[in-house]
This record gives C-alpha cells, sequence and structure tokens, in this order.
C-alpha cells in the first residue's frame, strides 16, 4: 500500500479516519471489493510513476506510519479503514488521475461483481464511460490503457486533466477551497465512498474566473453591489460546482406544463419515478435520479430532499451508458403556480445541463423562448432541444415542426450543434412510443462522458455575467487624456494667472525703461512735463504690494471642467465619474495653489534689470548733446564775436548732435527689442510653468492614474471574456 | 336583466371621453408610463372598435371572437363552425397571422366599411393565394383583417379567428388583444395540455373583470381522459370565480389533428348551437350585447381614474425635472452675481492688464482682456449650471426620455452665444462711454476707449478697482462718472440675465416639446364623471 502524499495531509487523513469508520457499516460490501482493487492499481501506478512522483519514498513512510497508526486504534478494521483515507490525501497531488482511473476501474469491476484484476477491468465493455474529459473518442483504448497508471507521464499533464497544474498552484486561497473541498465532501457525502474527485476546470477558464473574482474586487469601490451581484453569483456557483464531483453532470429536464418532461424521465430512468398525469401541472416539485453513486453533495445543491431521490432500474447496460448523470425532473414553467417557475429558475442556475422538452402544440409560445431560451442563448452548447410527442404529427409534419423550430431556435440566437459544431442538439422523439429515446440516450451518454457539460456551463455562465457588466466596463471608444486635451488644459491655467499679459506687460516695461534711458534728454524732458500734465491714474506705484486672488477662479473651473470632461469622453459612467470626482478633488485647492505660485514666479516689483550696454548708450547720448552744445555755443561765439568765423566745423558738429541723438535713440530701441522680447517671454514661460506644474500635480496625476485604473480593469475585463487570453 | 338603451348624450359623453383618451400621451419614461401607453391603446381600441360602434348600432351582427394559445386549435375550431375551410390551419405555430373574419354574405356590409375594427385593411383575396403574402403587416405597417363569407353561417353572426395571443411576434399578439377587446362574445380556447398554463388565464381574468359574455372551449381533449380533463379544467374554472362561464369540451379526433380538414359537426355542434341561439334569441341576444357593453362601461370607472394617475405623474416627473433646472440656473445665477460684486472678473489676463494700464498697455487690450474673462465666468456659470441639471436627472427616471437625452448644445456653441453677447455689451458700453464723451468741451475730453474701459474696470473689479473709479471721475467728471456707471452696471445686469434666461430656456425647450401638461389628468376624470351622470 503506498501512495504519494505529502506530510501536511496527514493530519486530515487523521481527521478523516473517524467519519469513514462510522460510515463503514453501510458500505462494508462496496468497499471490500475496491479496495483489493485499489491496492493494485496504487502500488501499479506508484511503481511504475515513481520516477516522476515528488518524494515517493517520503510518501510511502508517511503513508505507513499512518496506516500503522491506525492500524493500532481500529482493530479488526484496521485495514479498510487505513485503506480509505489513504486515498484522500492523493487528491492534491500530481497523481491524482491515476489514483481517479485506478477508483473508477474498481468500482466498475465491482459493479459488475468481477473481482478480476485491472486488466480485465480496463477492456471491459464500460470503457467509454471512464474516458477523461478531453481525450478524443479515438484514444479510447489509449487512455484506457493510459490508466496503466501513467505508463507515459507526460500524457497526463499534457491531457486536459491537467491536475499537476492545480497541484502547483495550490496558493493561500485554493489550499483553503481545498481544505474546504474536503470537509464538505467527507461531511456532507453522506458516507458516500465513490471516488468524486472535485471538478476541475481547465486553464483558460481557471484564469477567467480569476480575472472575474480580480475585477470584482477592483470594481467594489466604484459600481454598487447590484451591478456585480450576478458576476459575484457566477463565482460562488463557479466554486461551489467546483467543489462537487466532476464525474457527475447534472441535467434538468425542462419544459412547459404538458410537454411531458416526466414521461421523458420516466422512459430515460426506465421506471415509473416521477408521476405523469393529465392534471396540469402535474410536478410541483424538482426530483433528482443519480444513475451512479457520490452524487448527493451535488443534488443537496439543488435543494431536492432525500425523499424525492431516486434510482433508475437496474439495468447494466443504461447503467453503463448514462454513468455518472443526475437527471432533474423540473416543474413547469408556464403553468399559473407561480411557485413553479420559481423553483425552476432556481434549479436552472445550478446545473451543468438542461433538456427542453417542447410538444408539437407549445414549441412556439413566447414564454418559452422569450423568458428562457433567448436569455440562455450562450448556453447552447449545455442544451438539449426534444421535440416531444411526435407520435401525435402525422408522418412528414414532424420533420417540418422539426425544422420550423430550428428556425426559431436560430432567431433566439441559439448555436445548433449541426454538422460538428459545438451548439444545441435538436432531436424529435416520443416519450409515450419509445421513438428516439435510444438517440436521445446515445447523445446524453456521450455528453455525460465526455463531464465537461460543468466547466462549459460556467464558462457559459461567465460570458453571460460578462456581456451583462459590459455597459459599465466598455463603450468601444478611445479613452485616456489625448495630448492636446493636456496643453490646452495647461494653457487655460496660464490664462488663468494671466501669463501672456504678464508677459506683454514685461516686454513693454524693458522696452519703455531702454527708451527712457536711452533717449534724448529733450525728448526726456518733454515726457516728464507730458507726465505731470497727465492725471496720475494707474501709474502711480500706489497699488497693493499682492493681490489677493489674482488668479481667475472661473477660469480654473472652466479648465478643470474641460479636461475632467474629455478625460471621462469615452469612460463607461462609473468611471467617467470617478475620474469626474478625481478631477473635482484636485482642483479643490488649485486656485490658490496658483496665486501663490503667481506671486513667487511672477516678476520681481521694481524695474526690470538694465543691461551694460545702457550706460554706453547714455554715454553716446551724452555726447550728442555735447556735441551741439559745443556746436551751439562754438556759433554763439562767431555771433558774439569771440571767436574767429569759421561756419563749417560748428555747423557739422551741431548737425551730428543732432542727426545723432535720435539716430543712437532708434538704434537703441532697435538692438532693445530682442531682449525686450526674450525678457517678456521669460516671464511669461516661467508663469506658464508653474501653473503647469501645478496643474499637472494637483489635476492631471490623479486623472491619469484614475485613466490607469480605469485600463486595468478594462484589461482585466478583457481576460473575463476571453479576448485577452490565451486561445481556447 | 341588462338592457342596452341608448340615448344620445351617452354616445356623445362617451366620444368626448374618447378624444380625451386619444390626446392623452406619456412620454416620460416613467416605471409606469409602458402600462399606461399600453392601457391607452387598449382602450382606445376597444372604445373604437367595439363600444361607439355597439352602441350605436345595437342591431349589427353579433362579433365571436376566437382566442387562445398557439396550437390550441382555433382556426380548425373556426373552420368546423362555418362548415368549411375558411382560416388557414397548419402544425407550424404560429399558423394564423392575419385575421379572418367570416360572415353570412347578407351581413358583409357591416364589416366592409370602417365601422368596426377601423385599424385594420380589409382584404377579399381569397385565401389560398394570399396566404403567402399577407404573412405580414402590410407595407405601411398597418394589419390586414381578411373578410371571408360562407351562407353555412346564420345571419346576424359573425366569427373571427384571431392571431394567438401568446404569439411569438410581439405584433400578433397586440393585435390578439385588440381583436379580443372588439368582441360581443369572447370564445376562449384552450386544450388539454395548455389549461394550466399562465398567459390565457390573465386573458380570463380580464374577461371577467371586463364582464364580457365569455365562452370557453375545451379543444383537443384524448377521449380517453375527457372527464378527467374537464373537471380539472371546470375546478380551476370555479375556483378563478369563472364557474358559471359555458363551457364547451372538443375531443381530439385523429381526422382533425394537425392541420387536418374539419372536426366533423357533431364535435362543435354543442357550441354552434350555442352561438346560433344567442344570435337568433332576441332574449339572448339583447342580453348578451348589453352585458358585455355593460361591462366595458362599468370598466372605465376603473380604467379612466388608472389613466389620469399616469398623467398626473407624468406631469409630477415634469415639474421635479423643470424644478431641478430651474434650481440650478437660480443657484449659478446668484453665484455669478457675488462673484461680479467681489471683483473675480478682474483676474489672471485681465488684471495683469489692468495693473499694466496706461503705461504698458491700451485701453482696447484691457478692454479686450475684460470681455473675455466676462465671458469666461459666464461660460463657466452656464455649464456649471448644466452640470447640477444632469446630476439631478441622473436620479430622475423620467429623464431618460430620448428627447431629452440627446442634447445637441455642445459646449463650443454655448461658448460662441456667450461670446457674442458679451461682444454685444462692450460695443454697447463703448458707446455710452462715447455718449459721456461727447458731452464734455473738446480740449479737455479723454478718449473714450479708455473712458470706457476704466468704467468697464470699475464696475467688474469689485474692490481692488478703487484706482480705476477715481481715475474715471478725473477724466468726467464726478458727476459724469456716476451716471456713466449707473448705466453700465444696468446694461451689465441686463445682459447676464439675458445670457442666462437664453441658456435656461434652451435647456428646457425639449423638456416643454413634450408637452407635458397638467390637464389631461383632469380632463379624464372629467370625462368619465360625464359619462358616468349620462348612464
Amino acid at each position: 500500500m503506498t501512495a504519494v502524499t505529502d506530510q501536511d495531509h496527514t493530519d486530515n487523513d487523521h481527521m478523516n479516519n473517524d467519519h469513514m469508520n462510522n460510515d463503514h457499516a453501510d458500505h462494508d460490501q462496496t468497499d471490500s471489493g475496491r479496495i483489493d482493487n485499489d491496492r493494485k492499481n496504487s502500488k501499479d501506478s506508484t511503481d511504475s510513476s515513481s520516477g516522476t512522483g515528488e518524494n515517493p519514498e517520503a510518501g510511502e513512510q508517511e503513508q505507513t506510519r499512518a496506516q500503522d497508526r491506525v492500524g493500532a486504534e481500529d482493530g479488526g478494521t484496521a485495514e479498510k479503514s487505513a485503506k480509505v483515507p489513504a486515498r484522500l490525501p492523493v487528491r492534491n497531488s500530481a497523481k491524482e488521475p491515476r489514483e481517479q482511473e485506478a477508483a473508477v476501474h474498481a468500482r466498475v469491476s465491482d459493479a459488475d461483481g468481477v473481482t478480476a484484476p485491472r486488466t480485465a477491468a480496463g477492456t471491459g465493455p464500460h470503457a467509454p464511460s471512464r474516458r477523461e474529459p478531453g481525450s478524443e473518442p479515438g484514444t479510447e483504448p489509449g487512455a484506457d490503457t493510459g490508466a496503466d497508471a501513467g505508463a507515459e507521464p507526460g500524457t497526463d499533464s499534457d491531457g486536459a486533466w491537467d491536475d499537476g497544474l492545480i497541484a502547483r498552484r495550490v496558493s493561500e486561497a485554493s489550499a483553503a477551497e481545498q481544505a474546504a473541498v474536503m470537509e464538505t465532501r467527507i461531511g456532507g457525502g453522506g458516507g458516500s465512498t465513490l471516488p468524486s474527485t472535485p471538478l476541475t476546470y481547465d486553464a483558460p477558464l481557471r484564469s477567467r474566473l480569476d480575472a472575474l473574482r480580480e475585477l470584482v474586487g477592483l470594481s467594489r469601490a466604484r459600481l454598487d453591489s447590484r451591478t456585480l451581484a450576478e458576476a459575484g453569483r457566477v463565482l460562488d456557483e463557479a466554486a461551489a460546482r467546483r467543489r462537487l464531483s466532476g464525474q457527475h453532470t447534472v441535467v434538468a429536464i425542462a419544459g412547459a406544463t404538458g410537454s411531458g418532461k416526466s414521461q421523458l424521465f420516466n422512459a430515460l430512468a426506465g421506471v415509473n419515478i416521477s408521476e405523469t398525469g393529465v392534471r396540469r401541472p402535474t410536478t410541483s416539485a424538482p426530483i433528482a435520479c443519480s444513475w451512479s453513486d457520490g452524487a448527493s453533495t451535488l443534488i443537496d445543491r439543488l435543494g431536492i430532499p432525500g425523499r424525492l431521490r431516486r434510482r433508475p432500474v437496474q439495468s447494466q447496460d443504461a447503467e453503463a451508458q448514462l454513468r455518472g448523470l443526475v437527471l432533474i425532473d423540473l416543474p413547469d414553467h408556464d403553468s399559473a403556480a407561480v411557485q413553479h417557475r420559481e423553483q425552476v429558475d432556481r434549479v436552472l442556475a445550478l446545473v451543468d445541463a438542461v433538456i427542453w422538452v417542447v410538444d408539437p402544440e407549445k414549441y412556439a409560445d413566447a414564454i418559452l423562448h422569450e423568458r428562457y431560451l433567448r436569455p440562455m442563448a450562450g448556453h447552447a452548447e449545455i442544451m438539449f432541444i426534444v421535440l416531444n410527442q411526435v407520435d401525435r404529427l402525422p408522418g412528414e409534419a414532424a420533420e417540418l415542426v422539426l425544422d420550423d423550430l430550428r428556425r426559431l431556435l436560430d432567431e433566439d440566437g441559439v448555436a445548433l450543434g449541426e454538422y460538428g459544431e459545438p451548439g444545441a442538439t435538436v432531436l424529435a422523439l416520443s416519450a409515450l412510443t419509445g421513438d428516439g429515446i435510444g438517440e436521445l440516450r446515445e447523445v446524453l451518454g456521450q455528453f455525460v462522458t465526455e463531464r465537461g457539460a460543468a466547466a462549459r456551463r460556467i464558462a457559459a455562465d461567465v460570458d453571460a455575467a460578462a456581456w451583462r457588466l459590459r455597459p459599465v466596463y466598455a463603450t468601444g471608444r478611445r479613452t485616456g487624456l489625448s495630448e492636446e486635451a493636456r496643453d490646452e488644459f495647461a494653457d487655460c491655467l496660464a490664462d488663468a494667472v494671466g501669463a501672456t499679459a504678464a508677459g506683454e506687460a514685461a516686454e513693454r516695461a524693458w522696452l519703455r525703461n531702454a527708451g527712457r534711458a536711452c533717449g534724448t534728454p529733450w525728448l526726456r524732458l518733454w515726457r516728464w512735463q507730458q507726465d505731470r500734465r497727465d492725471p496720475p491714474t494707474g501709474r502711480l506705484p500706489l497699488r497693493a504690494p499682492a493681490d489677493e486672488e489674482a488668479t481667475a477662479r472661473q477660469r480654473v473651473e472652466q479648465a478643470v471642467r474641460t479636461v475632467s470632461e474629455r478625460a471621462s469622453a469615452g469612460l463607461p459612467m462609473p468611471w467617467a465619474q470617478a475620474v469626474r470626482e478625481a478631477a473635482v478633488r484636485g482642483a479643490g485647492g488649485l486656485p490658490e495653489a496658483l496665486d501663490q505660485l503667481a506671486a513667487r514666479a511672477g516678476l520681481p516689483p521694481g524695474r526690470p534689470p538694465r543691461p551694460g550696454w545702457w550706460p554706453v548708450a547714455v554715454l553716446a547720448q551724452a555726447c550728442m548733446t555735447l556735441l551741439q552744445v559745443v556746436g551751439g555755443l562754438w556759433l554763439l561765439g562767431q555771433i558774439v564775436g569771440v571767436l574767429a568765423p569759421n561756419l563749417g566745423v560748428p555747423v557739422l558738429l551741431m548737425v551730428t548732435g543732432i542727426i545723432g541723438g535720435p539716430l543712437v535713440e532708434w538704434s537703441c530701441r532697435l538692438a532693445a527689442r530682442g531682449p525686450a522680447r526674450r525678457y517678456g517671454q521669460d516671464a511669461e514661460r516661467r508663469l506658464r510653468e508653474a501653473a503647469a506644474g501645478c496643474g499637472r500635480a494637483r489635476v492631471l496625476d490623479p486623472v491619469a492614474a484614475e485613466l490607469l485604473r480605469y485600463r486595468e480593469v478594462r484589461e482585466q475585463y478583457g481576460r473575463v471574456t476571453g479576448v485577452g487570453a490565451a486561445a481556447r | 336583466m341588462v338592457t342596452l338603451d341608448v340615448r344620445p348624450q351617452l354616445l356623445d359623453a362617451l366620444s368626448a371621453l374618447r378624444d380625451r383618451v386619444a390626446a392623452a400621451r406619456f412620454p416620460l419614461p416613467l416605471a409606469g408610463a409602458p402600462r399606461a401607453r399600453a392601457n391607452r391603446d387598449e382602450l382606445l381600441a376597444q372604445l373604437d372598435d367595439y363600444l361607439v360602434p355597439r352602441l350605436k348600432q345595437p342591431d349589427a351582427p353579433m362579433l365571436v371572437v376566437v382566442g387562445g394559445s398557439t396550437g390550441a386549435g382555433k382556426s380548425t375550431l373556426v373552420n368546423s363552425l362555418v362548415g368549411q375551410r375558411v382560416s388557414e390551419a397548419g402544425v407550424l405555430r404560429p399558423t394564423t397571422r392575419t385575421p379572418v373574419l367570416v360572415c353570412h354574405p347578407e351581413d358583409h356590409h357591416w364589416f366592409s366599411g370602417m365601422r368596426v375594427l377601423p385599424r385594420l385593411t380589409r382584404v377579399w383575396a381569397p385565401h389560398q393565394e394570399s396566404a403567402d403574402d399577407l404573412l405580414l403587416p402590410g407595407e405601411d405597417g398597418r394589419h390586414v383583417l381578411r373578410i371571408e363569407t360562407a351562407d353555412t353561417l346564420p345571419p346576424g353572426l359573425a366569427l373571427l379567428d384571431a392571431p394567438d395571443i401568446d404569439s411569438l411576434v410581439a405584433d400578433n399578439r397586440v393585435l390578439a388583444a385588440e381583436l379580443i377587446c372588439a368582441a360581443d362574445i369572447w370564445v376562449m380556447v384552450t386544450t388539454a395540455a395548455r389549461y394550466a398554463d399562465a398567459v390565457p388565464w390573465h386573458l380570463l381574468r380580464t374577461a371577467k373583470e371586463y364582464d364580457a359574455m365569455l365562452v370557453t372551449v375545451l379543444d383537443r381533449v384524448p377521449h380517453q381522459v375527457v372527464s378527467e380533463v374537464s373537471r380539472q379544467y371546470g375546478a380551476l374554472l370555479t375556483k378563478a370565480g369563472l364557474g358559471d362561464v359555458p363551457r364547451f369540451t372538443v375531443p381530439e379526433l385523429p381526422e382533425s389533428a394537425w392541420g387536418g380538414g374539419l372536426l366533423p359537426a357533431t364535435a362543435v355542434a354543442p357550441l354552434r348551437n350555442w352561438l346560433v341561439h344567442h344570435v337568433q334569441d332576441p332574449g339572448s341576444r339583447r342580453h348578451a350585447l348589453a352585458r358585455t357593453a355593460q361591462g366595458v362601461l362599468d370598466s372605465l370607472k376603473a380604467r379612466m381614474p388608472e389613466l389620469a394617475g399616469a398623467a398626473a405623474s407624468q406631469h409630477a416627473a415634469a415639474l421635479r425635472l423643470t424644478s431641478a433646472v430651474d434650481t440650478a440656473y437660480d443657484t449659478e445665477y446668484t453665484r455669478v452675481r457675488g462673484r461680479l460684486q467681489s471683483g473675480a472678473v478682474l483676474a489672471g489676463d485681465a488684471l495683469k492688464r489692468w495693473r499694466a494700464f496706461p503705461l504698458d498697455c491700451t485701453a482696447g487690450e484691457l478692454l479686450d482682456a475684460l470681455t473675455e474673462s466676462l465671458g469666461a465666468l459666464l461660460l463657466c456659470a452656464v455649464t456649471a449650471a448644466d452640470e447640477r441639471v444632469d446630476d439631478a436627472w441622473r436620479r430622475e427616471p423620467a429623464a431618460d426620455a430620448p428627447e431629452l437625452t440627446d442634447r445637441d448644445a455642445s459646449p463650443e456653441s454655448t461658448e460662441h452665444r456667450i461670446g457674442l453677447a458679451v461682444r454685444r455689451w462692450r460695443r454697447e458700453l463703448e458707446e455710452y462711454a462715447e455718449d459721456e464723451v461727447r458731452g464734455l468741451e473738446r480740449g479737455v475730453a479723454p478718449d473714450p476707449e479708455s473712458v470706457a474701459a476704466l468704467v468697464a474696470t470699475a464696475l467688474l473689479g469689485g474692490r481692488r478697482a478703487r484706482s480705476a473709479g477715481e481715475g474715471l471721475a478725473e477724466r468726467i467728471g464726478a458727476h459724469g462718472a456716476l451716471r456713466l456707471r449707473d448705466r453700465a452696471g444696468r446694461l451689465l445686469t441686463e445682459h447676464l440675465d439675458r445670457v442666462l434666461q437664453t441658456e435656461r430656456e434652451r435647456r428646457l425647450a425639449p423638456l416643454d416639446g413634450l408637452e407635458v401638461h397638467p390637464e389631461p389628468q383632469a380632463e379624464l376624470i372629467a370625462a368619465l364623471s360625464v359619462l358616468q351622470k349620462e348612464r
């Protein structure tokens, strides 16, 4: 007796032993045969795969120890009780599939009443029922021998049944889940000793579920709980279903009253277990029928009490074909009894697959199509639509009706599984005469054997939830804050602090000072006089040293509003609201900050700086004036007669002075233009940059962070819809 | 014994009531609006199709409408009652898409005109060829009604084969309800498989509510279970308070099932006899007519207040929307006034210009900056008000009306309108300044533009522009300055009011366009009470 196990499972084993022991009385008979086989299989599996096991020796020792301990406690039943838990810890390990496989073999042979070696069971007639999900139909024998305890260890991990991945992925969250799994199964299993391995989802679905969980977590602060309720429900159901048996497929039979649901149920079960009759509505509570053991937890989940659980008639053939099937007969959905509809809605949300029973009279009822088929169109892969009561139709009419039904389904958006495409299966049958029941049984058998229904149902649920959440996550428009919008925001803030005006004023002040400094003295004299005559308004320096509220509040408000509007354009409503709120929050102290900033970054009060060439210009201007004066005096001297008459030189001097003065002034003004502009631009730039920086820090950055959060959520949503995930 | 005596006053009151009902509109998408709209259409149809024509002409043939779920065998039943194939029957659902009316050739003139069912276009094409073309409503979206004549029917009786009441084709459902409401005698067909379905029961309850002359037919009952199903059905009817309704059972017969021929006359004989008796016996006939008509008249007592209530809630919702707009704009108006007082316009660019005036800045530039700043203030106020309105409307379901949600008013066009208004204000201000300056002597007259700039600054700058007022007084004298300021201030207020008022009206225009008034409620109730008095 060996098994691969881990240290930490020992406690679990020990704990579980008690449960198992309590249940032994009921299952002794089945157990003994199975355990014999089990031992063989386990041995096989471990032997042949010891090279790939993590630490087979350690596991072996551990197991032996456990066995010893239990043996000491339980005395006579030691062997049995040790063996049963021996299987349990294995579930977490990489060896699970093989273990699983082996167990199934054991059970099969047990059911046959043949306690033959495993090889005999493997080649038995029940091979299809043991096929693992995802394995090709063609490789059935291969899969069977693959149960030869991993003769090729690669096939195990490569196949869709990649439990090894799960084992490796056991992290904080799933470890807890795993523990819960054990408890649920042991506690609620009612002593079912069937190897009800929990369901596993394939990698894309798992990543989509993870993404959905993440998405719900990320959006909780932004969206109201009602919007997220559906997604939360899907997650809960996915987790709940995952804990339960993956070997069973729960199929509900739904339909209108009088369509023959119970009749079909009985025909499939081969025994009259659901009441049929002409009294409408007939069935008032769901009835379950399980083709194999270990499904009790699944049925518990549907809330079907024990008195409504049935077994099909004991027939080897039928049982083998439909092994793993749990059939639920539902009440009608269209009668005047409203509580029936409620029950149907509740159970339909929990089952793995649905058989819709319609009849020639009711197949076009609005309630069926509008209330059920259209909303569930995404679940086409797990739907069977069965046209019952074809015996009531004359000859070719059945085909016509079937075609019309197909057309209606097509209009509902239900993909039909014709020509090998995935989709709903449409069949015509008569539960009364048994016509077509065989076909349904075959299709159903294949469907159940694939064991993919639960995962496909969850996938379709995720699709539906994602689709319903679409308006709050995706709009199909471009989002984000464009560069122009940012620039425009900066411009608006610059306007609000008056950067342009400040720059122009600084430039003009510089020019004015230059002109004053380099002007001819006569001009300055004239100007001075002019100033004295004019009223002193606005020119006198009696201004307040610092203006309070120098920033235009309304412009800041408008700029923030515009930028948040642009940033939130194309965003779904809740996220747009969040962006707007972030912007408004950031803009709270913005005008005050800009006030301070403008005071700091603005020009220092007083006169602009004087460049080095001004004294030279002043000197030149003085020279020119001197020339005028000298020339004038010289001329005056000649006129008075003090000096020798010589017109040429003094006139020349005077003319030079008179022309040269304005010339110097003019050239100074030309020369001043460049530096003045630079000075003005510098002043403007300083204000502008300060305002833009302030705006960025207070408004644009929070907005960008909010946009980033949205983008993250959007990506997560893409992952949920499966677009971003690996191609399935 | 109810009898039907019709006075002209009653007819007048009824047609007045009909007009009121036709005028009622429920444009706002409130919770009860779709229901109210449906009720209104149904009531209108019943008045037009049934009540008014019936009261006007009590001698017209009785109209018997056969209604029921899809696949209940309505067409087969009608064919069997007539004795020949007049309505298409088949296995594909829904079968009957064009309603068929069958009557005696002598009665043809009653139905060929628009006396009853005026909304349906009549066609007389033989059904064999027309079956395919008339599946859909006519090109103009109108439904068609096929009229057949058969002399096997007694004069004074008309049978109408309606589409299914729970059809996948939504149009058919509406049409079926409309047709059933037009009947003197309602024949509800159900089957052994269907008699517990929810939808037909709704219809039965409606029939009870209107106290219409009702007959139920339990069709297609396999003969093994006839008695049991019939008993069950009877029990259900009794439980629903419809125990006294005549009940006929038609067995499922091999030759009739699934689009075959006609049921043998014996199978439908009881129903046929019942119908013929009610048509030909004057007492029964009068009783049947009076019962259905009085039932509809009685039902008005409940239905009209319901419509009036819906109209009232429409008006209340419209009032809430309007008051949200008014509150938002009033708040913003107060805010703008406050900001103008505190001199918020003289900030940013305008403030910098003012500090540089007049040395480094011309009067024109200062005026430009002030105008622009004022425009920004107004635009800010308007968009803020719009935002408030949007916020308030988001909580109102009524604001989801398509007319209210697709506003074309982009901020750019608002900006444009405000820019126009502000520039106009500036031009008028400059004219005022010129007027004022013209009055002064030529020698000391200052530049009118700088006067305008100073006035604008003094008006818009609040406390911080005190020196502008002083400068103004220096230039044009204290008296003139005061006068100019007053005039300019009034001008400013006027423009401000006008801008905000225009924007508010633009915002309210789509809501006003929906024309939700308080009158319909009162009018509906008034029409009802007039009718009650005339009865």
